[in-house]
């Protein structure tokens, strides 16, 4: 089985900042990490190889630093990684990037299963994973909360939703994007980290896979973010509970039934 | 460990690499000097496990990787309960197969990103959550023999709830103490020494000059600009605990390695 997971380096906060002129995200200055989300994505992609055979394939789309990312995979359990890098892709929002993805996977080849986590932080769209099943053509499941079997050229998965979940079932190729009931990561070994820091991470290009230019970048990109603002605050305040101690915590009972915490 | 302290053994304790660390063959090369020293020495080396959360990577990888040479009176494997009940396993045969013996069975104090045991990973009944007594009694049932296990004793705890749980510990098999730092004479350690005085019984000592970093652990705020030598608190630890042994905690490997082979007189 051949399984690629999409991943993404996002600024180690999520308190992103704005740039007020072109409504994008500011990453320089902010320290970077691997999307959290898509820990949990590398790890089900790493157990259901060990279960099930296979390669798992890590890439991502960014900057050269983006590198750093496809290394952590790399130490967790990826077998091999490749970064998407170039100006051109840069600017890229998330149906161009779902577009880019989709041309890679389409290069790589043989894919069976597309692992993404739900969403990133720093954007928190969660529609590069379904944009690339919509590119691909692929079925998808989304907010997967398990994988209960591949079996028979199909993944039975179960979802996520506010009432409980769904078991569905999608023949290969499939893409899902994983939220984080679905496992505990894995951290890597120092065996793992060595051999993340001397492997080569082939760079690829839009020419490398075939992209037409008129899709990725800004000039690809069909969403224009006209205003943002930020939430406004939740109004948050401290409540003292006096008395004795069963009387303190009776009040405190009653206080968060009242607003049906408990 | 009794002989530890008859023959005045240190237990110097390295911390490795941190898994996000920057410079990982320089951390690595820096561990395995200290390591070697240690060894050369012939102090007992001891090597934490995720200590106050940091991710960091594990003792015996550090040892298997490295391929350090191991001396079983030489060397302690901190082990906490932030492991899967598989990583738990293979540190426990990987310590069997290099020979360690010492083992420091702490409840974890672990980051929200590492595993948790869970009771049922290691059949204890009862219990809500994993703790260093579980640990202990999942160790001495499937690796009867094999380990020489010691706890840890934190005298800025509520005393009765801590010489409670000590009990715990030695009815789960616990070997021998390790206190927190200690930077006067305590009084609630010296119930300790009394209640067990046939338990080996390490009192670590804070070899850092940062003194403030030890306010959470003590419970009172230490002043930034506070003053202290460790060096001098060594010596005081020595003459007020005669029986003890001695873990070195943050010890300056340039500054104060060669200070400490004349202290302990």
């Amino acid at each position: 089985m051949r399984i690629v997971v999409c991943i993404k380096q996002v600024p180690a906060t999520n308190d992103a900042k704005i740039d007020p002129e072109t409504k994008r995200i500011v990453r320089e200055g902010q320290k970077a990490i691997l999307n959290p989300f898509d820990t949990y994505a590398l790890e089900e992609g790493v157990r259901l190889k060990e279960r099930y055979g296979g390669e798992v394939i890590a890439i991502t789309m960014g900057p050269p630093k983006a590198e750093a990312v496809l290394r952590e995979a790399i130490s967790v359990g990826a077998d091999k990684a490749i970064l998407l890098s170039d100006r051109a892709f840069g600017g890229s929002d998330t149906w161009a990037t779902s577009y880019v993805l989709a041309k890679a996977i389409e290069k790589i080849g043989g894919v069976d299963l597309v692992i993404c986590g739900k969403q990133a932080i720093d954007g928190d769209t969660a529609q590069v994973g379904p944009g690339i099943a919509a590119h691909l053509d692929y079925l998808q499941g989304t907010y997967v909360m398990a994988v209960e079997s591949i079996a028979d050229n199909k993944i039975t998965v179960k979802r996520m939703h506010e009432d409980g979940y769904d078991v569905c079932e999608l023949d290969f190729p499939a893409v899902i994007t994983v939220v984080k009931d679905i496992n505990t990561p894995r951290i890597p070994s120092l065996k793992g980290r060595m051999a993340s820091q001397k492997c080569e991470i082939p760079v690829w290009k839009p020419e490398d896979i075939g992209a037409e230019v008129d899709k990725i970048g800004l000039g690809g990109s069909p969403t224009r973010v006209v205003k943002t603002q930020p939430p406004t605050a939740r109004q948050t305040g401290t409540i003292r509970i006096e008395g004795t101690p069963q009387e303190c915590a009776q009040a405190l009972v009653e206080e968060l039934r009242k607003r049906s915490i408990v | 460990m009794l002989h530890h302290i008859q023959n005045k053994i240190y237990h110097v304790e390295i911390l490795p690499p941190k898994q996000d660390s920057e410079k990982l063959e320089k951390d690595l090369e820096t561990f395995a000097d200290k390591y070697s020293r240690v060894m050369e020495s012939g102090y007992c080396a001891c090597i934490t496990d995720n200590a106050m959360g940091h991710l960091a990577f594990q003792g015996t990888e550090m040892i298997e990787e490295l391929e350090l040479p191991v001396f079983p009176e030489q060397v302690m494997i901190h082990l906490n309960t932030f492991h899967t009940k598989e990583d738990l396993d293979n540190i426990l045969n990987t310590c069997i197969a290099k020979g360690i013996k010492y083992l420091l069975v702490i409840s974890g104090d672990g980051s929200e990103r590492l595993p948790k045991l869970q009771p049922s990973d290691i059949g204890a009944e009862g219990v809500e959550s994993v703790t260093s007594v579980e640990l202990l009694k999942y160790i001495n049932r499937e690796y009867p023999g094999k380990f020489n296990l010691g706890v840890a004793f934190n005298p800025y705890e509520p005393e009765e709830h801590e010489f409670e749980k000590m009990e715990r510990k030695m009815a789960a098999g616990a070997e021998f103490i390790i206190t927190q730092p200690l930077i006067e004479k305590n009084a609630i350690v010296d119930k300790l020494l009394e209640k067990y005085p046939n338990v080996p019984t390490i009192i670590e000592a804070w070899m850092s000059k940062k003194l403030h970093l030890l306010s959470e652990a003590v419970g009172y705020e230490i002043p930034e600009d506070a003053e202290y030598d460790p060096i001098a608190a060594l010596k005081m630890i020595h003459q007020t605990y005669p029986k003890c042994g001695v873990y070195l905690s943050l010890l300056g490997f340039k500054t104060q390695y060669d200070l400490i082979k004349d202290t302990w007189v």
